[in-house]
Formats: C-alpha cells, sequence, structure tokens
C-alpha cells in the first residue's frame, strides 16, 4: 500500500487579524495526483506556501516523512514547485534560469530539461523579459520537472497556457506519475481535476469542506431536472425525494420533462455555494 | 553555495560597474583638475583655513588645500565617501527585499537552499561588491596621481581606501537590516541612511558639542583628513563599528528567516 507522501495536520495560519486558513488536515498519497479545489481566496495557495516553508504556521506539515520547517532544504531537492505567478529575474535569458535551478541542486539536467524544452516548445535562447505570462509557465514547468522529483507542487499551472500546452503539461504529469511521482495539483478549473485527478480536496474561506475520492465527492443524489409546466420552463437542481418531485409535478401540465446526473462542474459548485 | 553566490553576483554587477565608474571618473576629474587650480591654490588654502568649525569639519584647519594630499582629502574624500556610502546603502538596502519586490523570491526559495545560506550569500555577494568598487575606484584615483606625476603617499592612500571600504560595510549591514523588514524595494530610504551618517558625521565636526558623538557614526572610520594627517581613527570608534556591524547582521538573518515571505 503506497505511503503518505504529504501529511498536513490541523494547520491553521492567520495574517494579522485576517483569515489564512484554519485546522486543514488531509494527506495525499504515493503516485496520486491530487487536485486541490477551491475559488480564489480560498487558501489553497496558503496552504502550499507554508507546505514549502515560505509561511510560519500553527499544526503540522510532513512532507516525504520530513518536517516542511526544518527539513526546507533537504525537502526541495525532491519537490518541483510551480508557484502561480512564474516570475524569474527579467535580466536572465531562459537557458540561464533553467541552468541555475539545476546548478543550485547539484545535478547535471541537461539531458531532461532539452527534452521538456522541446515537448513545452522553449526558446531558451529568449531574454525573461520578453516572455509572456504562458511562455513564463513554460520555463516555470521545465524548472519544476527538470530534476524528476518525488513531489510536484503546482499552483494553478494552467492560467496562460494555451489548450495545446495544456494537454502537453498533463500529457507530462501522467508520464512521470507512472514513474512514481506523486502530484499536489492546485487549481480552480473543474475540468482538470474531473480528467487528471484521483483524488481532492476542496477549500473553502480557509476551510477543509471536503476531501477524498473524485469518484465519491461526485456521486450525489441531486438531479437536474428541467421541466416545461403550464408554459413555464424551469431549470434547477433538485436534492431530495424523487416521489416529492413527482408528487410536486403532477398536478401540472407537463410538456417537457428531462431529469438528468448535474455535471462535475454543478457538484464541485454546490460544495463552493454550501 | 558557489552558484548561488555567483548568482547574486551577477545580478548586482551592472550597478556595480556603473556606480564605481561614475564615482572613480568624478574622483579622476578632482585630481586632474589639481594641477590647474595649483596657482589659486594657495590662497584659497588660507581662506579655507581660516573658516572655524567649518574649516574644521573639512579638515582644512589641519591639512591645506594647497598640497595634493590636502586636496585629496578635501575634494576626492567628499567624492568617494558620499558616492561609496550611496552605493553601499543602495544595494545593500534591496539586497533581500529585491526578492518580494520582484516576485522571484517563489523561485528562489524553491531551490534547495535555506533561507539562512541564502541571507549569508547575499551578504557575502554585497560586501565582494564594496571591495571591487573600492579597487576600480581607487584605480581611477591613482591613475590620476600617476598622470600628475606628483609625490604622493600610497600607503595613506591605501589606508584611506580601506577604512572607507569598512564604513562601506558598517552602512551596508545596517541596511541589509532594514531589507530585511520590507517587502519593497526602498532605495530612498538607503539613500537616506547614507545621506544621513555623512550629514550627522558632519554636524557633529562642526559643533563642539557633538563632537564626542563622531564615533557612533560609520563615517568616524573614514575621515580622510584625519586618515592623510596622519592622526589614528578612534579605538571607540572601530568597537561601535564592530558591534553595529554584528547586531545589524544578526537583525537581518532573525528577521528574514522568520518573516513570511510575500508572494
Amino acid at each position: 500500500m503506497a505511503g503518505n507522501v504529504i501529511e498536513i495536520n490541523n494547520l491553521t495560519k492567520r495574517y494579522g487579524k485576517h483569515r489564512g486558513v484554519e485546522g486543514v488536515s488531509f494527506t495525499v498519497k504515493e503516485g496520486d495526483i491530487f487536485g486541490f479545489l477551491g475559488p480564489n481566496g480560498a487558501g489553497k495557495s496558503t496552504t502550499i506556501r507554508s507546505m514549502l516553508g515560505f509561511l510560519g504556521y500553527e499544526g503540522e506539515i510532513k512532507i516525504l516523512g520530513s518536517d516542511a520547517r526544518s527539513g526546507h532544504e533537504k525537502l526541495m531537492k525532491n519537490i518541483g514547485y510551480m508557484p502561480s505567478e512564474a516570475m524569474f529575474y527579467p535580466s536572465m535569458k531562459v537557458s540561464e534560469v533553467i541552468k541555475l535551478a539545476a546548478d543550485v541542486r547539484g545535478t547535471d539536467c541537461a539531458d531532461e530539461a532539452g527534452k521538456l524544452c522541446e515537448r513545452l516548445k522553449v526558446d531558451t535562447s529568449r531574454s525573461i523579459n520578453e516572455l509572456s505570462l504562458g511562455n513564463r509557465k513554460k520555463v516555470s514547468i521545465v524548472c519544476a520537472m527538470q530534476h524528476k522529483p518525488a513531489l510536484f507542487v503546482f499552483d494553478e499551472p494552467t492560467s496562460g497556457l494555451d489548450p495545446l500546452m495544456q494537454n502537453t503539461f498533463f500529457e507530462l504529469i501522467e508520464e512521470y506519475v507512472k514513474q512514481g511521482t506523486t502530484c499536489l495539483l492546485s487549481t480552480h478549473v473543474l475540468s482538470e481535476v474531473k480528467n487528471y485527478c484521483k483524488n481532492v480536496a476542496i477549500m473553502k474561506e480557509g476551510k477543509l469542506i471536503s476531501c477524498g475520492s473524485v469518484d465519491e465527492l461526485t456521486h450525489t443524489n441531486s438531479k437536474r431536472v428541467i421541466v416545461t409546466a403550464d408554459g413555464k420552463k424551469s431549470d434547477y437542481l433538485y436534492k431530495g425525494d424523487m416521489n416529492s418531485l413527482i408528487a410536486d409535478l403532477s398536478g401540472k401540465n407537463i410538456t417537457q420533462l428531462d431529469i438528468t446526473d448535474p455535471s462535475i462542474e454543478e457538484i464541485f459548485m454546490g460544495y463552493y455555494e454550501a | 553555495m558557489i552558484t548561488l553566490f555567483k548568482h547574486e553576483f551577477k545580478q548586482n554587477l551592472k550597478s556595480l560597474l556603473i556606480w564605481s565608474i561614475s564615482v572613480g571618473t568624478l574622483g579622476l576629474m578632482c585630481v586632474l583638475l589639481y594641477q590647474s587650480m595649483t596657482e589659486d591654490m594657495q590662497a584659497l588654502s588660507d581662506s579655507f583655513s581660516n573658516m572655524g568649525a567649518f574649516s574644521d569639519a573639512f579638515g582644512m584647519s589641519t591639512l591645506g588645500i594647497g598640497t595634493l594630499k590636502g586636496y585629496f582629502a578635501t575634494e576626492v574624500g567628499a567624492v568617494h565617501g558620499i558616492g561609496s556610502g550611496m552605493f553601499a546603502a543602495i544595494m545593500a538596502t534591496s539586497l533581500l527585499s529585491k526578492e518580494e519586490d520582484g516576485h522571484t523570491g517563489e523561485f528562489l526559495y524553491s531551490l534547495p537552499v535555506s533561507i539562512t545560506k541564502v541571507v549569508a550569500v547575499k551578504i557575502a555577494a554585497c560586501i565582494t561588491g564594496l571591495i571591487l568598487f573600492s579597487v576600480i575606484t581607487g584605480i581611477f584615483y591613482i591613475s590620476g596621481v600617476a598622470y600628475l606625476g606628483e609625490n604622493f603617499e600610497t600607503d595613506l592612500f591605501l589606508k584611506y581606501m580601506i577604512s572607507v571600504l569598512l564604513m562601506n560595510i558598517e552602512i551596508a549591514c545596517i541596511c541589509v537590516a532594514f531589507s530585511a523588514f520590507v517587502k519593497k524595494n526602498m532605495i530612498g530610504a538607503g539613500l537616506g541612511i547614507a545621506l544621513l551618517f555623512y550629514f550627522s558625521d558632519l554636524i557633529c565636526r562642526i559643533s563642539p558639542d557633538l563632537k564626542d558623538y563622531i564615533v557612533y557614526g560609520p563615517y568616524s572610520l573614514a575621515n580622510a583628513t584625519e586618515i592623510f594627517v596622519g592622526n589614528e581613527i578612534a579605538a571607540s570608534a572601530y568597537i561601535i563599528s564592530a558591534v553595529l556591524i554584528i547586531a545589524a547582521v544578526v537583525t537581518a538573518f532573525v528577521k528574514y528567516t522568520r518573516k513570511d515571505l510575500a508572494s
């Protein structure tokens, strides 16, 4: 049975009087692509930044068996992190940034970096200050993946990437995961979780509101009801006893009735709005 | 560590070259103007040495500007003192904060290196920059003196340049500590700190009541006229300077390693 790569226990972080995250606990198993879902400001980045030792926090975070705070230097050898902003030193060239990231790790990543640059179509001769957000993201992907870490931590990785590059990016993740890498994917794009993740944690207003397998969390008794009754069309998510629904509709002149399973987007939106 | 040191040094290199060449050129121009001003120098020297407290403040009462040594200490001493102090302050004020200001901190600290090591490497690169600044500007000044072909006491010149380097290291360490507290580059504040030190030294030298306080400022280590006259810098100035450097570096380490990194 796979061990836990990430163990977060009762993580709390406040920024003065402002809420960061409160009492967050979850685990990520080895070899998982774990979705970390939530709207903007839910506390996803705060959780990730605490995991990587960028923030002080209360609670316990263990990554790859080591304490996130005291083991920062050792841990980062085995983590590939892609921040949401993907900012680099503007005066440097892409090749210099990629080489710097490899050299600080004391690893020759030239072959892997070359392959990644080819797949992602990264022009290494360009200067960082000439790059768009999407191109900076691609450089960030190369920096995060070139040393073949045991854990990827991606914070909203696909914003700014074109759809083709998004596909390539997820292909790469799946290839590395097959080789044993674990991936924490923070996103607010529901389809990414649906298409690529086995497990998911959902954050809202600094708290973890749900955590489990994508299949479990998307299993619901809710139904989308589209009905035209007495000449009036209604479209709503129905949660409750089906007999009551039928009873409600029975006295009406029904000209159209569709009862379907809700989409994954609707289910997750239900978590956000709860 | 070496990789990061090289990276940090490269980040500062452009600024180092601009400042050292600018200050060096200004100093060189001052030196080269010496001979053209020689004829008027004696009269000027007499007037300047009789201006009471102001003559004392600028050292003109003890070292006449009619000689190359006195002229160098007064003119180049002022240019180099202010210029190098400003460079040290500007470089050090943004040393730590630039990672947050430029949003590069997440990239840097996602590499397998502790924040303590990053701070150490940055301070080492900063001090290396200051040493190179002294070497480059020193080459400019000594080239000017060599061109004039006049006798010049190079041992006092070396002592002066090393003293200014020590002063700059003290200013830089104080500014690094300041940098640990802020999340934005505050170059204006750095310039303010350097100028505050310079003018407080000047005021302490002008006012007889404040003379005892001179030793508390970094500029007490590198008063050009005192060094070129051959006076020894007070031992208390070195002790206070060492205490301030250690306190500033410890503050920078403690604060920066405990602060939340801005995204």
